[in-house]
């Protein structure tokens, strides 16, 4: 319950910061922390308006998407904390209740009729399906170091006794800072400032939604990328009491977000078409730590 | 009831449907075949389900004196799985044929033989469960394979479906050479037919190299890669009732055929595991990277079938490994994971066949480019595709979810529990079947988004319109079942470790040992996956709630500003996937027909693109051995003269040569 709430608290201010830190980088004023907030609240407000092409499906898509969300966040463990879910395997349902969410917000862009957003559906669809590998490599490879298949028992017991662990536990950061950005679609994969259809994903996706639609989708954007900044703290929380989680876990929020926006301050959006190969690097990365996880365990003498 | 009676009651069904369908007026068959449909599945599911739930076994044996004459029948719980699958389908199947078949009431002596056909279908898949020799096993195995190639050619005047029927003659009989092969070689090494036979051998002998020959037999059923190709060609040329019968269990015989013999395994679990556990990942890739590319709906989902069959295997090979590492909940995880997903894709790919079938009758096309925006018009069957694709998918909360985590359940153990060479397959399975995972998730959504959302991409003569009640029916049944395996999984799961018994012996059923934290993971999916459908429900009413009066009024999509965007302009579904097929061209390659403009047409005329996805297997590997047989065989075409004499001269030379082979005692 404390994750879940820590993770709504840290999604409040989470893409304000990005915003924050690039309007800082590029020497403008730029809009308050507060201000993605707003515009979901004032989207919450607005009156949607909807094509004449779609379905229902367009008009549940959303929900079942920030449903999806939700679900996911409350797997998520801190610490020695449990998720309000946790089972042995909870994250291949972790996976596969994001994977759901995704498939209606495909089936939702597909419903449109457009041009554009099947294009976006297309891109989104092939990126999250190159990431999936090398999520269940890097959950494998823990699982394999802890002998556990629950994140909660999986991070608290990812000793960091021998160095290797600390190696292992900064390349699991790359991969799940890559699958972040790949998930919620942003810099080096995709443009989210991008006013070009023709090279966004996510943004594109979503051309049609308004409203409390369009609301949702951006509430489970952020709250999709304070999740994984939780992931990644709770690879170094350890069995930490819980005064020292909350704030290693806001901290470790606060730089990734910093990060996330530094990086898309000085960073160009890769080249479509090589997209898929730098997602692949993701596979061979957590195939890196498969490897290091079985030096640890001495499999190679 | 005894199983003599069984065996009689049930030859007097498919008698009685011999003389009883021909004769019933023609809009009245259907109705027959059904009623004796389920009369059947009432006769085989009472021992069936005595068997499964109180683990009693049916023995019924009919000794004739000659020893290949025996003929004897058993009911264990690995046959009563698979006659239930076998009654759930074909009841749902004949119920919706009931309704497809409406269309065809004009061609009166093509129904009647189609409803008998279908009994006869029913009834050889369950002998082939409950057989336990050799010689019936064969023969019950030959009349399903046949009636399952009469009952595909309903469309016997379309040239496609005969190519279709020839392939899968061929293709079924290279299989049954096979077959018989390994039962004359367990004959002359044991003397007898009977599958316990099987058991002795194993004892003896090495059992990679029997077990191989029998794999190689039924996975032509079962449809494994390499030994697919019939596959994608008899799934779209049959009648949609039909496509989901063989895809949901004409398929499965061989994934049975393959398990009877592995229970009668003694050694080389490693070898055997290993090796299924590649041709699982193979089949299981290969078969969903063609599935995305294609656009012939029904051609996509026979590749799709070809995936699942994958992951059946998959499943086993990691039984077969737990054995090998003597992990007794590796293995039966592996084995329950493995026989779940035959009941799991047996529900939904008969469910996706006849919302397939629905489509098709509306619309008369296959091709996915020419339909969209069904749904508007067929909400009933859209719905029902759209739940077929999440379960297909393996997205909770429908039950292709649960066998999946199984196997992922089922691969961790395995990683955490032995060595190092394990280990690799292991982690090699784990990402395969995350691929596989996000393969297909690509593969339904282009599916559906291309068949039913959006605009139409063709105008129909006739609007495509809702089909019937009755057709919808079944879907109804198939998704109940499916969506009580999703909810409750620990319950399915604790049936089939009743089965799973078979394969892994337990040494005293007070010790259970599936770790109870299994069991409370197949809880908890259960118990999630219902949260979240209460959450998804609880959202959308806010969202109800919120914009009632607050709805502006529909406008047209966003088309960046241009005003009059017509439905060819959508999105196609070959786009969707050709940003995959073109990273992967070395595995599904397109073949393109297009003639280049050349320097010296000074105005060219008009000309033609047209391009298809290859099957590398078929059109790199088989048609280039095809071709060179062909070639050679062409010299001995002189013996084929089409002259009768000419043939009766040859059966003088056989008789003769049998002759002259007795008198020297040569045979």
């Amino acid at each position: 319950m404390t994750s879940f709430i820590l993770i709504l608290l840290a999604s409040i201010f989470f893409t304000g910061i990005v915003n924050r830190v690039k309007s800082i980088t590029s020497g403008r004023k730029g809009p308050g922390i507060l201000q993605p907030v707003k515009d979901v609240i004032r989207l919450f407000k607005k009156k949607p308006i909807y094509s004449k092409t779609t379905s229902f499906v367009f008009q549940v898509a959303p929900g079942i998407y920030f449903a999806s969300v939700i679900m996911a966040i409350m797997i998520i463990p801190l610490g020695e904390l449990k998720g309000i879910i946790s089972f042995d395997g909870d994250f291949v349902f972790f996976a596969y209740i994001l994977g759901i969410g995704k498939f209606f917000n495909i089936i939702g862009a597909l419903d449109t009729g457009s041009s554009f957003e099947g294009m976006g559906a297309s891109r989104e669809a092939l990126f999250s399906m190159f990431a999936e590998p090398a999520f269940f490599i890097l959950m494998g490879s823990f699982a394999l170091l802890t002998n556990h298949s629950s994140f909660q028992e999986i991070f608290t017991s990812m000793h960091f006794g021998s160095s290797i662990t600390y190696v292992l536990g900064v390349l699991a950061t790359i991969v799940l800072v890559m699958i972040a950005l790949v998930e919620n679609s942003r810099m080096p994969f995709d443009d989210p400032k991008t006013h070009l259809e023709l090279t966004m994903v996510h943004e594109v996706m979503v051309l049609d939604n308004s409203g409390f639609d369009l609301g949702l989708i951006s509430l489970a954007t952020n709250l999709k990328f304070a999740m994984y900044g939780a992931l990644i703290a709770n690879l170094y929380m350890g069995n930490f009491p819980l005064y020292l989680t909350i704030p290693i876990f806001l901290g470790i929020q606060f730089m990734f977000a910093i990060s996330v926006g530094i990086l898309e301050s000085f960073t160009a959006r890769f080249r479509m078409n090589r997209n898929p190969q730098y997602i692949l690097v993701l596979s061979s990365v957590s195939l890196l730590i498969f490897l290091g996880v079985l030096l640890v365990l001495g499999e190679f003498r | 009831m005894e199983a003599f009676e069984l065996t009689i009651g049930s030859l007097t069904l498919v008698l009685l449907s011999l003389i009883a369908i021909p004769l019933l007026p023609i809009k009245h068959k259907a109705t027959g075949g059904l009623i004796l449909v389920v009369l059947i599945a009432i006769l085989s599911t009472i021992p069936a389900s005595k068997a499964l739930f109180q683990n009693s076994t049916y023995q019924f044996r009919y000794e004739t004196g000659y020893s290949p004459g025996n003929i004897s029948i058993r009911i264990d719980s690995l046959s009563a799985w698979f006659i239930l699958i076998i009654n759930i389908i074909c009841i749902s199947g004949a119920l919706y044929g009931k309704g497809y078949l409406k269309a065809y009431l004009d061609q009166k002596a093509n129904i009647s033989i189609h409803w008998i056909l279908f009994v006869v279908l029913q009834m050889a898949m369950l002998w082939v469960c409950m057989a336990q020799q050799g010689l019936v096993f064969l023969i019950a195995w030959e009349i399903m394979s046949l009636s399952a190639l009469l009952l595909l050619m309903f469309e016997h005047e379309k040239i496609e479906t005969l190519n279709a029927g020839i392939r899968y003659l061929v293709q079924t009989h290279l299989g049954v050479i096979l077959l018989t092969t390994g039962f004359i070689w367990l004959y002359s090494a044991e003397g007898s037919f009977e599958f316990s036979a099987i058991d002795k051998f194993f004892r003896h002998h090495p059992n990679q190299w029997l077990f191989l020959l029998f794999f190689l037999g039924f996975g032509f059923k079962a449809g494994i890669v390499p030994l697919h190709t019939w596959l994608p060609y008899a799934h779209p040329a049959a009648p949609s009732h039909i496509s989901g019968v063989m895809s949901g269990i004409l398929v499965k015989m061989g994934i049975y055929g393959i398990l009877r013999i592995t229970t009668f395994l003694h050694t080389g679990f490693f070898q055997i595991g290993t090796g299924i556990l590649l041709v699982a990942i193979i089949t299981g890739l290969y078969g969903i990277l063609n599935a995305a590319m294609h656009r012939d709906l029904k051609r996509m989902l026979a590749y799709c079938t070809i995936e699942n069959i994958g992951i059946i295997f998959l499943g086993m090979g990691i039984g077969l490994i737990g054995k090998a590492t003597g992990n007794l909940v590796l293995a039966s995880i592996g084995f329950a994971t493995a026989l779940l997903h035959t009941l799991n894709h047996a529900l939904y790919k008969s469910l996706l066949f006849f919302t397939a079938g629905n489509i098709y009758q509306q619309t008369h096309t296959r091709d996915m480019e020419k339909l969209g925006g069904l749904i508007k018009n067929m909400p009933g069957s859209g719905l029902m595709f759209l739940i077929g694709s999440i379960a297909i998918a393996g997205l909770p909360p429908f039950n292709g979810f649960v066998s999946e985590f199984l196997l992922y359940t089922g691969i961790f153990i395995g990683i955490k529990s032995i060595g190092v060479h394990y280990v690799t397959i292991m982690i090699t399975s784990f990402a395969s079947l995350a691929l596989i995972g996000g393969i297909s998730m690509l593969t339904f959504t282009k599916s559906f988004g291309t068949i039913f959302l959006g605009n139409p991409r063709t105008e129909f003569h006739r609007q495509p319109r809702e089909v019937s009640l009755a057709m919808l029916l079944p879907c109804f049944l198939i998704i109940c079942i499916m969506l009580s395996i999703g909810l409750l999984p620990q319950f399915y799961f604790s049936l089939v470790q009743n089965v799973v018994q078979l394969f892994v012996p337990v040494v005293s059923t007070e010790i259970n040992f599936i770790p109870a934290a299994l069991t409370y993971s197949l809880a908890a999916i259960g118990k999630y996956a219902l949260l979240f459908i209460l959450l998804s429900i609880t959202i959308l009413i806010i969202r109800k709630i919120i914009s009632r009066e607050n709805t502006k009024p529909a406008v047209t999509t966003w088309a960046c500003g241009y005003p009059a965007p017509t439905p060819k302009m959508e999105y196609t579904g070959k786009s969707f996937s050709k940003s995959l097929g073109k990273l992967l061209n070395f595995i599904v390659p397109e073949g393109k027909k297009y003639k280049e403009i050349q320097t010296g047409e000074i105005f060219p005329k008009k000309r033609k693109y047209a391009s298809h996805y290859m099957d590398v297997i078929e059109t790199k590997i088989f048609n280039s051995i095809i071709d060179r047989m062909l070639y050679s065989l062409n010299y001995f075409k002189f013996i084929q003269n089409g002259k009768i004499q000419a043939y009766i001269l040859y059966g003088i030379f056989f008789i003769v040569l049998v002759f002259i082979g007795t008198i020297f005692k040569l045979i």
